[in-house]
């Protein structure tokens, strides 16, 4: 079967699983196995079981690896001295990387001239290991004075990066944001001070809304920040006030579309003045009018409010016609439309909104909107395709006697 | 007397059983085990309770910061190096010494760190007060042998760390696990190193080597490996990014799967719980879990590598032999032979046919609808066709069925291949924004800095360099830069093609280890394969096969100390100045012959399934062996997740 075969047939679509008449449907093979297998469940913190080796005939370990090789695998795991080797001269730079490297116990501290210094840096730099770099870095930041570090780390960005790092994972933003600004970074500090105010705030909103503020007024009004992320920030305070004005602990921390979804279940009847009201979130956030009309169509088909649905999404034109009315884009509509399982009727009506006739009987086909099949193959004057859909249809059903009047129809002059 | 590769690769388990071990005991008897959810399943594949019990280990735990009161006074922590973690440990230590004081003095608390202890780790060990009454050790376990020709190290944080963090800390864990299958495998001739942190880890791979030589470490013996291609996972983002087309592939799409282990829950699927929640349904807690190893479920290794429009069919295939297996038909003997031999394996043929067949159920109900079109803008894009359309695409994505990781996922891959505008960039921010929460602002800077996405610069700051950037204008107007390398290296196939490995992207892209690994095994030297490869930066070779080329023979001590940041080469060359030596010289006639029959490939930053599957048909049009190897097998969500 060609590679995109199944995913394009219609039919796979709604009726999944057979692809031809000799292929096993998933139920029949699934009745052919038997119920699904339970593996082992997690409540038990450890299972007894060693997943496959016990299932293996493993080579046993002093075939695998020499004995004498294995205690130098354990032994480097360790990080201790080699018993049968006399240590270097451990003040060298070249030896004190090694020991570094190979995770041993270091004397930084006879390392005392800038010169010593600075290769030893280099030299964590140029192997890359980031323990070793980051080891060097403080024992830089510990040994000398910070406008020296800060020059040396200022034209050594791994090394640099490995000390924001570890001052983000510690949480010294103030030491951080220090250095950020003094290397002409301040954006990045900005961003940063935001992270870390979220990560520690986590629910206080009055919180959060105090210190978001503050980073507002000291960290996003300077030049070089992008307009766009001021903009969210601003966004992003103006959304805690409403939080805090509306004081419900099951929002905090939750996102607009979150809250929004929350107002249209329970606050869908109020008047664009209130605070509550789905309008007055979608105006202060400036939600876009798709992801309103998504949140709404989700909202109240999952809650089977179909009238609601109905009254927004159609309309009635000057001849009376109902026709759709919406900011999804249709085949999307429709798509959801048919997993949130609208009637036949509203599919219909989506589908009479689409002009061109090919995408309009496609979809029609797709979705098994038998009225809209039939009237487009009537248009199209099709009697062999509208012949070989009847045939698909249950006999006596009324699309079945609705093919049936239409083929019968004397009035057609059918193109085959 | 040689063993099978395989099966050495799965004696690993027993090195790192005897790793453990050896910590184990020098913990003492009695022990309360105290072990990170996270690490439970890799465990599994080491060691059972029964080898624990015998160890010194007396009851088990799972780590719970608020963990109370337990059984015995020793305490042993199994925990990966995670700073949190540890901390969150440590405070855990400190108040039960504070309800007894006395057990300072016995030394009772151990951490066991996996892969190993850092340095910042002792200092803050020291600055809480708890030095010499709180022992580290590191446990470095070895690579799991996870699937026929797969390994993974299992160390999922990585990715996060190297690259989103660009913290380097684990980069010796990585070269000590390559430093110990070498000893069991031989070390490889020929080495391919992409990328800055891949150059890192042979360097540090070195600095082992030397420091561990001994006289009876034999280095000529076996050379399981005649090639090792080693790659960082930011040099092909294309091949985390696109949706894959493959049976595993997809599975990972969907369903969650640690070490191996899939777990089975079809009613909270990865793209059901990232989407915005409308209603309030109740989560179901039965557990069904699928062992993804074809050693023990052969049926997996039939589907696992096939475009997923197959797989129905093999099942299907299978069930029928199954139904027509005509069991009343036997007489009483061979009734019980069948009863002995066969019934069980039967019978777990049934469960896992089963199981798959749910698999598959569920891929269909999530990707039905959406897969054709996706995958279909998703070529467009590598392709650099049709802009506009790709952008509304993705646009309209944001604005209706958006999801915390795929649809960053898209917006990174259009970023990547045919740019966005400043305009484009925030309306796709503001959308994901109010959908997940404001908070999430710092996401696209982690983004940017871990070289998924592109942050086009604001239209005032543009205007200013415009006339500096006429650098981009020299690529003819339909390639940008990531079509321009693709091109060269002939990743994206124009024509369809049978047993082409871009089936894996349904026919649009063929990852960059494949094409690498293909380049390897068809070329006759090492020249040739520099040749094709010089679309490459960042390349460079190590081994064997360059050791001849080397200028007097430095020892390490002598490189360490005359090193320059500029020019550093450790234990391997740059791939440009060796294309030019070999050019030069008439004489090597092209280089060093390689044809390698046996490839290890490792991806430091996770492999994708996507990416397995292919190398999986070059190994088969080329007749040879491929063996992937990783810190851990990911998805494209997850690395997205790790930028969250």
């Amino acid at each position: 079967m060609d590679d995109d075969d199944y995913w394009n047939n219609s039919e796979t679509k709604a009726k999944a699983f057979s692809f031809d008449d000799d292929v096993l449907s998933t139920q029949e093979i699934l009745a052919i196995g038997q119920k699904p297998y339970s593996g082992q469940s997690n409540d038990v913190p450890f299972s007894s079981t060693i997943v496959n080796n016990t299932k293996r005939n493993l080579i046993p370990l002093n075939t695998l690896i020499s004995p004498k090789v294995l205690d130098l695998i354990v032994l480097a795991q360790s990080g201790k001295d080699p018993k049968d080797k006399i240590p270097e001269n451990i003040d060298t730079t070249v030896a004190t990387l090694k020991r570094l490297i190979l995770g041993r116990s270091c004397f930084l501290n006879v390392h005392r001239s800038l010169k010593s210094k600075t290769e030893l840096l280099d030299g964590a730099v140029a192997l890359g290991d980031g323990n070793a770099i980051l080891t060097v870095v403080l024992f830089l930041i510990q040994t000398l004075n910070k406008k020296v570090v800060h020059e040396l780390l200022s034209s050594r960005p791994l090394a640099l990066n490995h000390y924001i790092s570890y001052l983000r994972s510690e949480c010294k933003i103030t030491e951080l944001t220090d250095l950020l600004t003094m290397l002409g970074r301040s954006p990045e500090a900005a961003v940063y001070q935001l992270q870390h105010i979220v990560k520690t705030q986590g629910n206080n909103v009055e919180g959060l809304l105090r210190k978001l503020n503050n980073i507002l007024s000291n960290h996003f009004n300077q030049p070089g920040i992008d307009a766009h992320s001021t903009k969210m920030l601003t966004d992003y305070i103006k959304f805690l006030e409403w939080q805090k004005y509306v004081n419900k602990t099951e929002l905090n921390n939750k996102s607009v579309l979150e809250c929004l979804t929350h107002c249209c279940q329970l606050h869908w009847h109020e008047g664009a003045g209130n605070m509550m009201s789905p309008l007055t979130l979608c105006q202060r956030q400036q939600i876009t009018p798709l992801q309103y009309d998504w949140v709404v169509l989700n909202v109240h088909a999952n809650s089977n409010k179909w009238d609601i649905v109905e009254s927004l999404f159609t309309k009635k034109d000057w001849l009376g016609r109902t026709t759709v009315s919406s900011h999804i884009p249709i085949e999307t509509l429709l798509s959801k439309l048919n997993e949130l399982q609208a009637s036949k009727r509203m599919m219909a009506t989506c589908l009479n909104k689409i002009q061109n006739g090919d995408d309009k009987l496609r979809l029609a086909y797709k979705y098994k909107i038998h009225s809209v099949v039939i009237e487009s193959l009537l248009k199209q004057k099709d009697r062999t395709a509208l012949t070989n859909y009847k045939m698909t249809l249950s006999p006596q059903s009324e699309e079945y006697i609705l093919a049936e009047n239409t083929l019968r129809e004397p009035s057609i002059k059918w193109k085959n | 007397m040689d063993h099978p590769l395989s099966l050495k690769l799965a004696s690993l388990s027993l090195v790192s059983q005897h790793k453990l071990e050896c910590i184990l005991s020098t913990c003492g008897n009695k022990i309360d085990f105290i072990i990170d959810p996270m690490l439970i399943k890799p465990l599994e594949r080491i060691c059972g309770v029964t080898w624990l019990r015998q160890h010194g280990v007396d009851k088990i735990y799972k780590m719970d910061p608020q963990l109370g009161a337990t059984a015995n006074t020793k305490r042993a922590y199994l925990i990966p190096a995670c700073l949190h973690k540890y901390k969150c440990v440590l405070d855990q230590i400190a108040s039960v010494l504070s309800l007894n004081p006395s057990l300072s003095e016995t030394k009772c608390f151990h951490i066991i760190i996996v892969p190993k202890t850092m340095s910042t780790y002792d200092s803050i060990l020291e600055s809480k007060g708890l030095y010499d009454i709180v022992q580290l050790h590191s446990f470095s376990w070895e690579l799991f042998n996870l699937d026929d020709q797969l390994l993974s190290l299992e160390l999922p944080f990585l990715y996060k760390q190297v690259f989103v963090e660009q913290n380097q800390s684990l980069l010796s864990s990585i070269a000590m696990s390559l430093w110990s299958l070498f000893h069991v495998t031989g070390r490889p001739k020929c080495i391919l190193s992409l990328g800055k942190v891949s150059s890192s880890v042979l360097d540090v791979l070195e600095v082992y080597k030397e420091s561990y030589q001994r006289d009876f470490i034999n280095v000529d013996k076996s050379q399981d490996f005649g090639s090792l291609i080693i790659m960082d996972r930011d040099q092909d983002y294309a091949s985390s990014l696109l949706t894959p087309a493959t049976y595993t592939g997809l599975l990972n799409e969907i369903f969650s799967i640690n070490c191996g282990q899939l777990d089975l829950n079809v009613k909270e699927t990865k793209i059901k719980k990232g989407k915005v929640n409308f209603t309030t349904e109740e989560k179901s807690d039965k557990k069904t879990v699928i062992t993804l190893d074809s050693f023990t479920d052969t049926l997996y290794g039939e589907i696992k590598h096939r475009h997923f429009s197959e797989v129905l069919s093999v099942l299907s295939s299978k069930a029928k032999l199954l139904k027509n297996e005509d069991i009343k038909a036997l007489g009483i003997q061979e009734m019980k032979d069948y009863v002995t031999t066969k019934l069980q394996q039967v019978t777990l043929f049934k469960h896992n046919l089963v199981n798959h067949v749910l698999a598959c159920e569920t891929i269909i109900a999530e990707m039905n609808n959406k897969f054709e079109n996706l995958t279909q803008t998703e070529c467009e894009m590598l392709n650099n066709r049709n802009k506009k359309g790709n952008y509304t695409y993705v646009d309209e994505h944001f604005g209706t069925d958006i999801h915390v990781y795929n649809s960053l996922r898209l917006m990174c891959l259009l970023s990547l291949t045919q740019g966005l505008s400043y305009d484009e960039y925030n309306s796709l921010v503001s959308k994901y924004l109010l959908a997940f929460g404001y908070k999430f602002l710092y996401v696209f800077n982690n983004l940017i800095s871990a070289g998924l996405l592109v942050q086009p610069s604001s239209p005032k700051l543009s205007l200013n360099i415009s006339h500096l950037s006429n650098l981009s204008e020299r690529l003819p107007k339909w390639q940008t830069a990531f079509q321009n390398t693709a091109n060269k290296l002939k990743q994206l196939p124009q024509t369809e093609s049978e047993n082409s490995p871009g089936y894996v992207f349904n026919g649009s892209y063929i990852p960059l280890v494949a094409a690498m690994c293909n380049t390897l095994l068809t070329s006759e030297s090492l020249l040739e394969v520099l040749n094709k490869l010089s679309p490459l930066n960042d390349l460079k070779v190590g081994g064997a096969i360059i050791d001849k080329q080397k200028i007097g023979m430095e020892t390490l001590n002598e490189k360490l100390s005359n090193l320059s940041l500029n020019n550093f080469e450790l234990s391997c060359k740059d791939a440009k100045t060796i294309l030019k030596t070999l050019k030069s010289d008439s004489k090597m006639n092209g280089g060093i012959n390689i044809k390698p029959r046996t490839v290890l490939v490792y991806i430091i930053g996770g492999v994708t399934y996507a990416e397995i599957a292919a190398c999986d048909v070059i190994q088969t049009i080329t007749n040879s062996k491929i063996f992937i190897a990783s810190d851990c097998v990911s998805s494209g969500s997850d690395v997205m997740a790790a930028n969250l």
